[in-house]
């Protein structure tokens, strides 16, 4: 019957560490994608806007007919509502409070018995504590 | 038969009780000796995992409508795992063919021994993705033709590796590099934005340990990333500008020329364009750009005589003071003595009866060289220092030199240079200075500090700078009388600087060279700088053409590209003309 037990303790040790070592190294590899994601990332906007950049905006909008705008050909409209451009706004101001995702929690990384460790630190020794 | 083999099992027991001996000894061995225990535990974890730097990407730069200047791309270390090589020759002959490498040093690199010192070879660096999809589709053929082939000539292009990484890139190439600054091979920047912020755009590299245990694996940490920043500089009006610059050296037939153009109710810069320029992404041309002592940004580090430009200045101090006032006659002579020295007008003539107006309008040196000493040397120069002259206007960009104003105790002052001062000669000064300095006249006697940069994107949060007022030099009443003075000299001069239907102010300049042995040169420095709209200024231009040759004079080749730079201007910051602002504010 101890042996029993035993064996089951052990195989259901073997699966939880099986499991965390396969998750582990899934991490690993999505850590590695995320690297290269944000290479490609970089590296798409650098793209972008060297397709937007004056010279090749300007050689498009000349290659569909259009040209630069002088004084005299200027006509001005008032139209009530509208913004003119205004500078670029690219992130949140510094202002603002921004609640930030919590870090991940410990049970994503510890181990069976770095859990066990816990909650006997968490739960079993606080209560051994006390006194009558 | 037991006994004969009981030393056997004596043996064995000896072995059994001898072995967990030695382990324990060795286990208290290390536990008692720290340096011992430290170094194997070290060891263990070479063995565990490994140290990977972590390189934040360079923040970006932005224009101030949020368009790129600079950025970052992916591109290849090319390089041989020397165990993994097979046919050295393959190596060097496909990467001179793609990549157009040295075959010699390729061959010589791939036919390396590998040992404990040297496993990785780096042959090149900063491939193009297109380049390595070349390399790609090589390698894949070769393997398909040839990877079932054994023997020492079998073509192949094994141990050969590219690793990524980012690299700088600037969208608009030479188009405001003077600003933008450049990034070396190394990643560290240098000149302009690039130089002064080197540091928050570069983040903070980390190094952390990755182990190969996946039960291990951690969050990896928070690195600070690279900051990115936003420009106060439009890309439109900065490349119009160089474009109108570029035009005005060839057809003067200038040595060089600077261009900045700023709102004097903000100190914001809106461009800055000088001579010579680099494609940012060439930058090792640098050298062969700027040969000698040529700065990489002539509009903050080089100061020179600035002439007539600096006339405002000196009628700003007398007005202020309550010296003189428009109306103050003056009777030209064509000639005043002041220090031991005599001062003449630019035409050496004498332009009799003069008011103000008339002192500005025919930029007459003698007239201002009396109302400095007018003024006297204590205020003049008192006014001198409150406009910033001869001090750093702290500009946002890296090699910003201060330039030189002599004040009495100096020991190469002399009472000579306060005639010769009022009129801009014998004062070194940036154009960055002067166009700060008389920014103060356009907003009505407040200074606004110039600056580059709009905002800093840092950890996800914008942060805006604000504007900065760097002094009062004047009362708003001196600005106002003295914009009058100067937008009706253009006026009456019938100014090549004038735009029809919008009112400027403006002066012009023409300095002659000093040599070493005084003003011998017949070179001269024309400027012009020149603001508007009167009512609410918006911009605020200063030009200066070194050495031209078409004509010596401010007026002739300067102030035609202050008009042709005011009509660009007030299309691209959608300026109408007065009349009709006038009448559309009215509804």
């Amino acid at each position: 019957m101890i042996l029993v037990v035993i064996a089951l303790v052990a195989v259901f040790y073997l699966h939880i560490s099986a499991e965390a070592a396969k998750i582990g190294r899934e991490i690993q590899k999505m850590q590695g994608t995320i690297e290269v994601r944000e290479r490609e990332i970089e590296d798409l906007q650098s793209k972008l806007a060297m397709l937007m950049s004056s010279a090749e905006m300007r050689r498009r909008a000349e290659a569909m007919g259009f040209q630069a705008s002088i004084p005299d050909e200027t006509m001005y409209i008032l139209i009530s509502g509208y913004d003119e451009r205004q500078p670029a706004v690219l992130a949140p101001s510094s202002s603002r409070q921004v609640v930030r995702a919590p870090v991940t929690p410990p049970e994503y990384s510890e181990s069976l018995l770095d859990w066990l460790d816990r909650s006997f630190a968490k739960y079993i020794l606080p209560k051994l504590e006390v006194k009558p | 038969m037991i006994r004969e083999n009981a030393w056997r099992f004596k043996l064995v027991g000896a072995l059994f009780f001898v072995l967990p001996v030695l382990i324990l000894f060795q286990v208290v061995r290390v536990r008692v000796d720290p340096v011992k225990a430290g170094e194997i535990l070290e060891k263990g974890k070479e063995y565990s995992g490994q140290y990977k730097t972590i390189t934040p990407p360079r923040g970006r730069i932005y224009d101030r409508f949020g368009f790129l200047l600079a950025s970052n791309v992916e591109v290849y270390e090319v390089g041989i795992e020397l165990q993994d090589v097979k046919n050295p020759k393959t190596i060097a002959q496909t990467l001179s063919m793609v990549l157009g490498l040295d075959y010699t040093q390729v061959l010589g690199a791939a036919s390396r021994e590998a040992s404990e010192n040297l496993v990785y070879v780096v042959l090149t660096d900063n491939v193009s993705q297109e380049k390595i999809m070349q390399l790609e589709t090589i390698v894949k053929n070769m393997e398909a033709t040839y990877g079932s082939s054994r023997g020492k000539d079998v073509p192949s292009l094994r141990g050969l590796v590219y690793r990524p990484h980012l690299m700088r890139t600037f969208t608009e190439k030479s188009t405001g590099s003077n600003i933008v600054g450049m990034v070396n091979f190394e990643g560290k920047g240098f000149y302009g934005v690039e130089g002064k912020y080197n540091e928050l755009l570069a983040g903070e590299k980390a190094t952390i340990f990755v182990s190969f245990d996946p039960n291990r694996v951690q969050e990896l940490p928070k690195i600070a990333e690279g900051a990115s920043l936003i420009l106060t500089i439009d890309r439109e009006i900065q490349r119009a500008m160089e474009e109108i610059l570029d035009d005005a050296i060839v057809s003067s037939g200038s040595e060089s020329g600077t261009m900045i153009v700023m709102d004097p109710q903000t100190g914001e810069v809106l461009a800055m364009a000088t001579t010579p320029r680099l494609d940012l992404n060439e930058y090792w041309n640098y050298q062969k750009i700027f040969t000698k002592d040529t700065p990489f940004n002539k509009a903050i580090s080089q100061a020179y005589e600035p002439g007539s430009v600096f006339k405002p200045l000196t009628m700003a101090a007398a007005l202020d003071t309550g010296t003189v006032t428009p109306d103050t006659k003056f009777i030209d002579t064509g000639v005043f003595e002041i220090g031991g020295i005599y001062i003449y007008n630019w035409n050496q003539g004498a332009w009799g009866p003069q008011d103000m107006q008339g002192c500005l309008q025919h930029s007459l040196n003698v007239c201002l060289a009396w109302v400095a000493s007018q003024v006297g040397a204590k205020d003049f120069y008192q006014y001198m220092r409150a406009f910033g002259i001869g001090q750093l206007t702290g500009i946002d960009l890296a090699g910003e030199t201060p330039g030189r104003l002599k004040i009495p105790g100096d020991e190469d002052w002399y009472d000579a240079d306060l005639g010769t001062n009022a009129f801009g000669q014998g004062v070194a000064a940036t154009p960055i200075q002067m166009a700060t300095s008389i920014s103060a006249i356009a907003n009505g006697g407040t200074m606004m500090a110039p600056h580059i940069v709009r905002s800093i994107i840092n950890e996800g949060y914008q942060h805006d700078i604000e504007n900065r007022v760097v002094g009062m030099p004047i009362k708003a009443e001196t600005a106002k009388t003295l914009t009058n003075l100067l937008s009706r000299s253009l006026e009456l001069e019938s100014s090549d600087a004038l735009i029809e239907g919008y009112r400027v102010a403006g002066k012009t300049g023409t300095a002659e060279i000093p040599t070493p042995f005084g003003y011998t040169s017949n070179a001269t420095n024309a400027s012009f700088v020149g603001w508007g709209p009167l009512d609410s200024p918006q911009f605020l231009v200063y030009i200066w053409l070194e050495k031209p040759e078409s004509s010596p004079w401010g007026s002739v080749v300067a102030a035609p590209v202050f008009r042709q730079a005011v009509e660009k201007l007030v299309v691209l910051m959608n300026i109408p003309p007065d009349a009709i602002r006038e009448s559309l504010f009215g509804q």
